[in-house]
C-alpha cells in the first residue's frame, strides 16, 4: 500500500509537469525543455518567500507565500511569453526549442548565482497522515500532491471544455490562422499557456521539494515529465496524466523489486518502446506528429 | 549596447576573475585553484573555496609571507574533468602558478594529476583525497582532506557508539567514490560484529524515496549515507517518512551542520542525527575557529561552515607550504617544502596535517558528532587513522 500511494504521489508530480509540456505544445507546437528549471526555481522563490513570511510555514505565512509563488509564478509565464517566444513566431518550432534550451541553463545558472547551489527542503506537509501496522507511512504531503493533481487536471479540463477562453484556445491550437482571422486573440492564448505551465511546473517543484529536496540537480524531474508528455502523447491533457504515473510506477517498481540502479533507466526504455511502436504517444494523434 | 559599455562589463568580468591576479608583482606567490562552482557539488565546493579565499585575504591583510602576498586564481571546473585539465593548463601557462590547490570530485583528478605531472606543479586536494596521495604516493599529488576509504573505516570504528549491535546499512549513489566508500564501511563494520546491508541508487536520482523504502525493510540498526549534503537531505526526510527512526549517519563528503539542520527540518526531527567528519565544527572550542569566525566575521562570510574549515585549513597549509618554499619558491622547490610540512591546525582538526616523501596523505583525524537540539556535539575524541586497514581492490 505505501508504494501505491508513493507512486501515486510521485506520478501526480510528473503528470502536473507533463501537463505544463502539453499546455505549451498544443497551443505553440514548441517542446519546452526548460520546465525541470522552471519547476524548481519556482520551488527555491517558494522556499525563499517562506523564509520572508515565517520561519514556520504554517497558517496565514503559508498561504501568504503560496499567493506570492502563484503571482511570481504568473508573471514570470508572461515574461517568458513576451520577452522571447512572441518574437519567435512564425519562426520554425525548432529555434523557439533550442531557446527554451537557452533558458533552462540561464535558469540553472540562476540557482547558482542566486540560492549558492544550496541544497534546501521545503518542510511542509512531512508529518505522517497514516501509519501501517507492518512498518511504512503515508505523509501529509503524499495525500497533498495527488488531490492538487486531480484539481489542476480536473480545472483545466472544465476550462478547456466549458469556458469561452478554454474553447478558443482549442480554436487556436487547432489552427491559429483561422483562429485570429476570427478575432481571437491568439497572443493572449499563447501567453496564457505560457502561465499555465509555469504555474503547474511550479506547483510540481514545490510538490517535489517537500517530498525531497531541491538543488541544481533536481531540475533533473524535467526530463521525467518530458518522458512522461512523450509517452503519453504531446498534445494530450489524459495522455499526461498517464505517462506520470507511468514513469512513476516504473522508476518505483524498478527501484523496489529489480535493481535501485537501474531506477532511472526504466522509464528511458519505455519511453523507445512507445515511440518506436506508436510514435505519437499512447493518447496522442497522428496529425499533430505530421504538422510537426 | 555602446562599444564603450560592453568593454566596461568585460574589464569589470575579468577583474572578477582572479583575486588580484592584474596586480601581481614578480614576488608574489601565485598559486591556482579550481574546484566545482556551478557543478552539481557546487553547493559543498563554494563554501570551501570561500574558506580557503577567506583565509588567503587575512594572509594578505596581514603582510603576506614575509611581505610576498598571495595571488590566487580561480577557475571552476563545473565537476568536469575536461574543464578541470584544461583550467590546470590554463593556471600554469597563462598565470604561471607554482602550485594548484582544492580540486573538486576525484573523477576529476586523474587527468589533472597526469598533467601536471608532465610539467611538476604540486596539486593539494582538499574534498576528495583519491588514493594516489597514500603511501607510495604519486609524485606532484597531495591531499588535506577527506579520502572515501579512510572515511568509510572512521565510521565503521565508530559504529559501537552509535549502535551496539545489529545490522548496519550503508547507502551512496553508483560511483566510484561510493562504491569504495561503501565497501571500506562494509569490511570494518563486519569487523565489528554487525551484518551488513548496502542501497546504491542512480548518481542522478532526485527522489529518493524508494531507495529509502528498501533500506528501511533491512530493518537496520543504523544507516549510513555515503554522499553529498544534498542526498542527505533527500534520503533522511524519505526514511524518516518510512517510520525509521533509528540513527542515521552523515558521512562528511560535502556536508556539514548545514545539511543536517537542512535534513532535521525537513524530515520534521532532528532526533538520531549524527555527522563524522574530518574536521572541526564552527560550534567547537578550538583557537583556530576563532581565527576563521573573526575573518568571516571581518570580511562578511555569513555562517560560516565546516566547509568554510576545510578550505580555511587548506589555506593554512598553502601558507605554511609556501613559507617553507621561501622567497625564491618555484614548482619543484614547492613540491619539496609541501613533503616537509607538519601543519597545526589550531584545533580545527584532530591532530597536525603532515606529510612525508612517502606519504602524502598523512594521518587523519575524525570525529563523531551528535545533532542536539540546533548544533552538532561531539561524540568522544578524535580518531586517528594511519593507514588503510583492508585492501583498496
Amino acid at each position: 500500500m505505501e508504494l501505491f500511494v508513493s507512486i501515486l504521489a510521485l506520478g501526480s508530480i510528473y503528470a502536473l509537469l507533463a501537463g505544463g509540456i502539453v499546455i505549451v505544445y498544443k497551443a505553440s507546437r514548441v517542446v519546452n525543455f526548460a520546465h525541470g528549471e522552471l519547476a524548481i526555481v519556482g520551488a527555491y522563490v517558494f522556499h525563499s518567500a517562506g523564509f520572508l513570511t515565517g520561519a514556520t510555514l504554517t497558517g496565514p505565512s503559508l498561504l501568504v507565500t503560496i499567493a506570492i509563488s502563484a503571482a511570481g509564478s504568473t508573471l514570470f509565464g508572461v515574461v517568458i511569453y513576451l520577452s522571447l517566444m512572441r518574437r519567435l513566431l512564425g519562426r520554425p518550432t525548432f529555434v523557439a526549442a533550442m531557446v527554451t534550451i537557452g533558458l533552462a541553463i540561464i535558469l540553472k545558472a540562476g540557482i547558482v548565482v542566486i540560492w549558492q547551489s544550496r541544497s534546501v527542503g521545503i518542510a511542509i506537509g512531512r508529518q505522517p497522515l497514516y501509519s501501517f501496522a507492518g512498518g511504512g507511512r503515508i505523509a501529509w504531503i503524499d495525500l497533498v500532491s495527488i488531490v492538487a493533481c486531480v484539481l489542476m487536471f480536473a480545472a483545466l479540463a472544465v476550462f478547456f471544455q466549458y469556458t469561452p477562453l478554454g474553447r478558443q484556445f482549442r480554436g487556436a491550437a487547432e489552427n491559429p490562422l483561422l483562429a485570429a482571422q476570427r478575432q481571437v486573440n491568439v497572443n493572449l492564448i499563447l501567453a496564457l499557456a505560457w502561465v499555465l505551465a509555469v504555474f503547474s511546473a511550479t506547483l510540481a517543484g514545490v510538490l517535489f521539494g517537500s517530498r525531497s529536496m531541491l538543488s541544481p540537480q533536481s531540475t533533473i524531474i524535467g526530463l521525467s515529465g518530458l518522458t512522461a508528455a512523450l509517452v503519453g502523447g504531446l498534445d494530450s491533457l489524459r495522455g499526461a496524466a498517464l505517462g506520470g504515473f507511468l514513469v512513476a510506477a516504473a522508476t518505483y517498481l524498478t527501484a523496489r523489486l529489480i535493481s535501485p540502479t537501474l531506477a532511472e533507466t526504466v522509464p528511458f526504455l519505455i519511453l523507445l518502446v512507445v515511440m518506436t511502436w506508436r510514435p505519437w504517444g499512447l493518447f496522442g494523434t497522428l496529425e499533430e506528429l505530421n504538422r510537426v | 549596447m555602446t562599444k564603450t559599455k560592453m568593454a566596461g562589463i568585460a574589464f569589470a568580468i575579468l577583474a572578477a576573475g582572479s583575486l588580484v591576479s592584474a596586480s601581481a608583482r614578480a614576488q608574489d606567490y601565485k598559486i591556482g585553484y579550481i574546484t566545482d562552482l556551478s557543478g552539481p557539488l557546487a553547493g559543498s565546493y563554494t563554501p570551501t573555496w570561500q574558506g580557503f579565499e577567506l583565509y588567503i585575504k587575512a594572509l594578505n591583510d596581514r603582510g603576506g609571507i614575509n611581505g610576498h602576498k598571495i595571488v590566487v586564481s580561480i577557475d571552476d571546473d563545473g565537476l568536469r574533468a575536461d574543464r578541470a585539465v584544461a583550467a590546470a593548463k590554463k593556471q600554469v601557462e597563462s598565470n604561471e602558478v607554482l602550485g594548484i590547490f582544492g580540486l573538486s570530485l576525484s573523477s576529476t583528478q586523474a587527468p589533472v594529476i597526469a598533467e601536471m605531472q608532465k610539467v611538476g606543479v604540486p596539486l593539494v586536494s582538499t574534498f576528495s583525497a583519491i588514493l594516489a596521495a597514500l603511501p607510495p604516493a604519486k609524485a606532484n599529488y597531495y591531499s588535506t582532506g577527506v579520502m572515501f576509504e579512510v572515511a568509510g573505516e572512521a565510521i565503521g570504528t565508530f559504529s559501537k557508539k552509535v549502535a551496539p549491535s545489529g545490522k548496519v546499512v550503508g547507502m551512496t549513489f553508483d560511483s566510484v567514490g561510493g562504491r569504495a566508500a561503501i565497501l571500506h564501511n562494509k569490511l570494518a563494520v563486519e569487523k565489528e560484529g554487525y551484518t551488513w546491508g548496502e542501497v546504491l541508487f542512480p548518481v542522478r536520482t532526485a527522489d529518493f524515496t524508494p531507495f529509502a523504502q528498501t533500506a528501511a525493510e533491512m530493518k537496520p540498526a543504523m544507516v549510513v549515507g555515503h554522499y553529498g549534503a544534498e542526498q542527505n537531505i533527500g534520503i533522511i526526510a524519505a526514511l524518516r517518512g518510512t517510520g525509521y527512526t533509528g540513527p542515521y549517519v552523515i558521512a562528511s563528503y560535502g556536508a556539514s551542520e548545514d545539511t543536517v539542520k537542512q535534513a532535521a527540518a525537513q524530515a520534521g526531527s532532528g532526533d538520531n542525527l549524527y555527522m563524522i567528519s574530518r574536521y572541526a565544527v564552527p560550534t567547537d572550542d578550538a583557537p583556530g575557529m576563532a581565527d576563521l569566525i573573526a575573518a568571516a566575521k571581518k570580511y562578511g562570510v555569513v555562517n560560516p561552515t565546516s566547509m568554510h574549515v576545510t578550505g580555511w585549513v587548506l589555506g593554512m597549509f598553502a601558507e605554511e607550504a609556501l613559507k617553507k618554499c621561501g622567497a625564491n619558491c618555484t614548482r619543484e622547490s614547492l613540491d619539496k617544502a609541501i613533503q616537509g610540512v607538519k601543519l597545526d591546525t589550531k584545533g580545527l582538526t584532530g591532530g597536525s596535517i603532515e606529510m612525508s616523501a612517502g606519504n602524502h596523505y598523512g594521518p587523519t583525524y575524525w570525529r563523531l558528532y551528535h545533532w542536539e537540539k540546533d548544533k552538532l556535539v561531539g561524540v568522544g575524541d578524535w580518531l586517528k587513522e594511519t593507514d588503510l586497514a583492508f585492501p583498496t581492490n
